[in-house]
């Protein structure tokens, strides 16, 4: 039985985002999920999925680009970014992950919104570390939850980011669980 | 309601990509179809929920897929997807049936809103054919019959399992009797003073689904005036029977597990735990098999609800027991409209056993209930049975089953010019059997 432990998540930073905030998230996720967590550079930049018509970046891309940069052994990968990140089909994104897969990326641009100068520290970096975990929990195939507070429900707002709690709710719980379970099976017979 | 199923059609594969990796993430099944034609195919073997439809698109279009879904089957809602351009496309499209349209690229929210909206009018409307269903529940086939091999042997494994406590899963297709099965059981079971409480899993809607189940205390939500039983403490000292329970949510699925080990559950918002002794049996229609494998259904809960199964036989595979059912259900129905009809002539039960009767039980309670309402004389005679009966006993004299069955679909399908919901109804069959029916024959809709 391989313990949650023997699981690494890297974050990865993605231009100039502050990377303060990389003890927030690591504790974050260490508590959440349970795994140990390395900070490593992975991409130098993300102009490859720039649109100048747009001028947004294009998330799917730079996920694909961070799969192939992930050193072997890795878990999962995390990366933050204070670009602004969409899918072609949708206006933006808070950041995208891999259902399921090895990568998840989160986008700092939109989570200072409606912060007064004195609060923007403290909220908005619990704001990036719930979207951080969020998306991770997207990489072990968990879908967004109707659970208003779970970690895992979709805000449309930074507001609602706000309003949910940084914990999975217990269906969530149950879900990740049965996944570590699939993961830990599946690395024992490889 | 069970996982919602959306095909998003758009001939862009990038934004066919990008918009069901957002939909998949949002918890929703997701399948893409890169042009009309696609769309069709797909359309003809799944049913969706919801279809997001680009407009423009090469070969068939967006509006000519509208025109068919809403042909043969209104209930799917259809979203327009368009570019700026194309506004005032997407306002006609609304008008010829199509329940929203939006513009790309669209707000993350927009869609969130929309989609949300679709599902609590769909779910509406799936609560008021629930309450219809009960209704007629309650007059349905009222004891099991049958002296074939098949149905004694059923007879004979619901008096082995009846007193035993343990956890029953019984199986079988549509309209085999499968809840008068484990009402059979519950009847001769140690628990029989005790109640026998129905979830109908794949009627109730999710929303609904847990205040049914566990109930609620007063004030637990704005509507939660009083406090309310669920159907878990309703059931305590008798049986739960959790019918169709292939389509319940993965949600529901780990809070009945719980309780299914435990024996202990909650009231929504409330703090006193609750024990319940009940003797579980759940049945389904469905290959939970395969859905464990597609990861829809949790094996854990799979397993802890098969400790004894058994399959209730399709009519086909029980042919001797029919000319009992339709006396059965003559005598029936001859009764409750008040008309002296009291045999079926020798022309009408030819017929009636040489259909391959595909809707089961049901089906053919339907079909005498309607030759007893048209027949004139104090006989049911061949003319009175609806009309695929007699056509298709005609041909089943070179054919095999399954052609039959294959014919029979596909005659009542163009006589409905395949709207999908009128044709399910008259073959007493549900949608998604329909569908699956209509995949595995490869029916194709002529073009």
């Amino acid at each position: 039985m391989i313990a949650p432990s023997e699981h690494t998540v890297v974050v990865s930073f993605i231009g100039d985002c502050g990377e303060e905030i990389f003890l927030p998230v690591s504790r974050g996720i260490q508590r959440v999920f349970g795994f140990r967590v390395e900070q490593m550079p992975l991409l130098p930049d993300v102009d490859f999925a720039l649109d100048p018509n747009r001028d947004q970046y294009h998330s799917t891309l730079i996920l694909d680009k961070l799969a192939a940069a992930a050193p072997d052994g890795t878990t999962k990968v995390l990366a933050i970014t204070a670009v602004d990140l969409f899918i072609p089909i949708l206006t933006h994104v808070y950041g995208e992950a891999q259902l399921g897969g090895k990568t998840c990326i989160v986008s700092t641009f939109r989570l200072k919104e409606g912060l007064s100068p004195l609060s923007v520290q403290e909220t908005y970096q619990v704001r990036v570390v719930k979207e951080a975990i969020h998306e991770l929990g997207h990489t072990f195939k968990l879908r967004h939850c109707p659970d208003p507070v779970c970690i895992m429900h979709y805000c449309r707002s930074v507001k609602d980011v706000d309003r949910k709690s940084d914990q999975m709710c217990r269906y969530c719980k149950v879900l990740f669980e049965d996944e570590i379970k699939r993961l830990t099976i599946y690395r024992v017979g490889q | 309601m069970g996982n919602v199923k959306i095909l998003i059609v758009d001939d862009e594969k990038i934004m066919r990509e990008s918009l069901a990796g957002w939909l998949l993430r949002d918890g929703h099944d997701v399948e893409t179809a890169k042009s009309g034609e696609e769309a069709l195919e797909k359309l003809n073997v799944t049913r969706y929920n919801i279809l997001l439809l680009d407009i423009k698109m090469e070969g068939i279009s967006g509006l000519d897929v509208l025109k068919h879904v809403n042909e043969r089957d209104p209930d799917v809602a259809v979203v327009m997807i368009t570019a700026y351009g194309s506004i005032s496309t997407a306002i006609d499209a609304m008008k010829n049936g199509a329940a929203d349209y939006l513009l790309k690229p669209f707000d993350p929210n927009e869609l969130g809103v929309l989609i949300e909206k679709i599902l609590g009018n769909q779910a509406q409307a799936l609560e008021n054919l629930y309450l219809r269903e009960q209704y007629k529940e309650r007059t349905r086939f009222e004891s099991m019959i049958g002296q074939s091999r098949a149905m004694q042997q059923v007879f004979d494994l619901i008096m082995d399992v009846a007193p035993m406590n343990s956890t029953v899963l019984i199986t079988g297709e549509t309209g085999t009797g499968k809840g008068l099965a484990a009402k059979a059981i519950h009847t001769n079971s140690p628990q029989r003073q005790g109640p026998f409480v129905v979830v109908n899993c794949g009627a109730i809607p999710e929303h609904l689904m847990e205040s049914e189940l566990f109930g609620y205390q007063k004030g637990a939500f704005t509507d939660a005036k009083e406090t309310k039983k669920g159907r878990l403490e309703l059931a305590h000292g008798g049986t739960l029977f959790l019918d169709e329970i292939g389509e319940i949510s993965m949600r529901m699925q780990i809070d009945l597990l719980r309780v299914l080990e435990d024996r202990v559950f909650y009231r929504l918002g409330g703090t006193q735990p609750l024990e319940v002794d009940f003797r579980v049996i759940a049945a389904t229609n469905k290959d939970v098999q395969k859905a464990i494998k597609t990861g829809s259904f949790r094996e854990d809960l799979y397993y802890r609800l098969n400790v004894v199964s058994f399959k209730m036989p399709s009519l086909r595979e029980r042919k001797e027991d029919l000319p009992l059912l339709a006396e059965h259900f003559l005598n029936r129905f001859s009764q409750e409209t008040n008309k002296p009809i009291d045999r079926i002539s020798r022309g009408a039960m030819d017929e009636i056993m040489l259909y391959d009767w595909p809707g089961n039980v049901r089906e053919l309670e339907n079909a005498i209930e309607r030759a007893v309402v048209v027949c004139k004389g104090p006989k049911i005679m061949p003319e009175d049975l609806p009309i695929f009966c007699a056509e298709e006993s005609v041909r089943s004299d070179t054919n095999s089953l399954v052609e039959i069955e294959k014919g029979h679909i596909t005659q009542v399908l163009t006589a409905n010019d395949w709207n999908i919901s009128r044709s399910a109804k008259i073959l007493e069959i549900d949608r998604s059997t329909l569908y699956n029916k209509i995949k595995r024959y490869k029916i194709q809709k002529p073009s």
